[in-house]
């Protein structure tokens, strides 16, 4: 079995404010999917989708009460093309409300940097050199 | 900017039956980056989900690991036709998850949702854009 798209949907305070960071980071928005409850922001066109929705919205698709940015759920790793690329991402990030969480980590063939969003969700972006990966 | 993959990365409390469920449902293993902390479900070429041990999980985030009382993501996934969503999630809910809700067809986009053995919400979707209506 083989998706052919992905959605990640994550609850956010305040859809303006997020729309802008992530326009900052560079990404453009699918302006199909998003309204004054909701932004798409395309992470990778027609496959990966980053769904941020308004807590009022987004808890109607569930039967729990939404995390209070206490906790962690998930981690979401992102493949961009070059380290110049990460800790670009990353630095933006910062100086646009993100925090971070924790430090870089230079695996030779993997380079990898993270923030946490506006909205407390954590980002780790990543540079993958499959090539240099060490044989086992 | 343009990502070229996602990890989506979920805490799980037991890493073989995680395997064994999305096994069975029908997805591949990425053997290369699973072991017995973590798991790699090979969604598509770009796009692969890892279970962590809530234990191993926990070393990569500052805050604690939900007890399942929450929600902090709901991941959308889609396939190919309706008859493949039903498929899925009808293999899921054999296998230990619950469907969360009713399917709901909306003409151009079909959706079904299931919740994992270890309470990650899934919704499932076939989309069809050239049936999406003009606004």
């Amino acid at each position: 079995m083989k998706i052919n798209q992905i959605y990640v949907n994550l609850p956010v305070k305040d859809v303006q404010k997020t729309r802008e960071f992530w326009t900052k980071l560079g990404f453009s928005i699918n302006e199909q999917f998003s309204d004054e409850k909701a932004i798409c922001v395309i992470m990778k066109e027609d496959h990966i989708y980053a769904m941020f929705l308004k807590e009022e919205f987004f808890h109607t698709f569930t039967d729990r009460p939404i995390a209070k940015g206490d906790t962690t759920q998930t981690l979401l790793a992102i493949g961009v093309n070059s380290r110049e690329e990460v800790d670009e991402m990353v630095k933006t990030a910062l100086e646009n409300g993100g925090s971070k969480y924790s430090e870089p980590q230079d695996h030779g063939w993997m380079y990898q940097n993270a923030f946490s969003d506006l909205n407390g969700h954590q980002w780790e972006v990543m540079f993958a050199d499959m090539s240099k990966l060490p044989a086992e | 900017m343009k990502v070229n993959q996602i990890y989506v990365n979920l805490p799980v409390k037991d890493i073989q039956k995680t395997k064994e469920f999305w096994t069975n449902i029908g997805f591949s293993i990425n053997e290369q980056i699973t072991d017995e902390k973590a798991v790699c479900v090979i969604l598509n070429d770009n796009i692969q989900v890892m279970f962590l041990t809530e234990e191993f999980f926990q070393t990569f985030s500052e805050r604690p690991v939900p007890k399942g009382d929450t929600t902090q993501v709901l991941v959308a996934i889609g396939l190919d036709s309706r008859e493949e969503v039903d498929q899925v999630v009808n293999a899921a809910v054999a296998n230990g998850a619950y469907q969360h809700e009713e399917p709901q067809d909306h003409g151009w986009i079909y959706q079904n949702s299931f919740w994992d053995i270890n309470g990650h919400g899934w919704n499932v979707i076939f989309a069809d854009p050239s049936q999406l209506p003009a606004e």
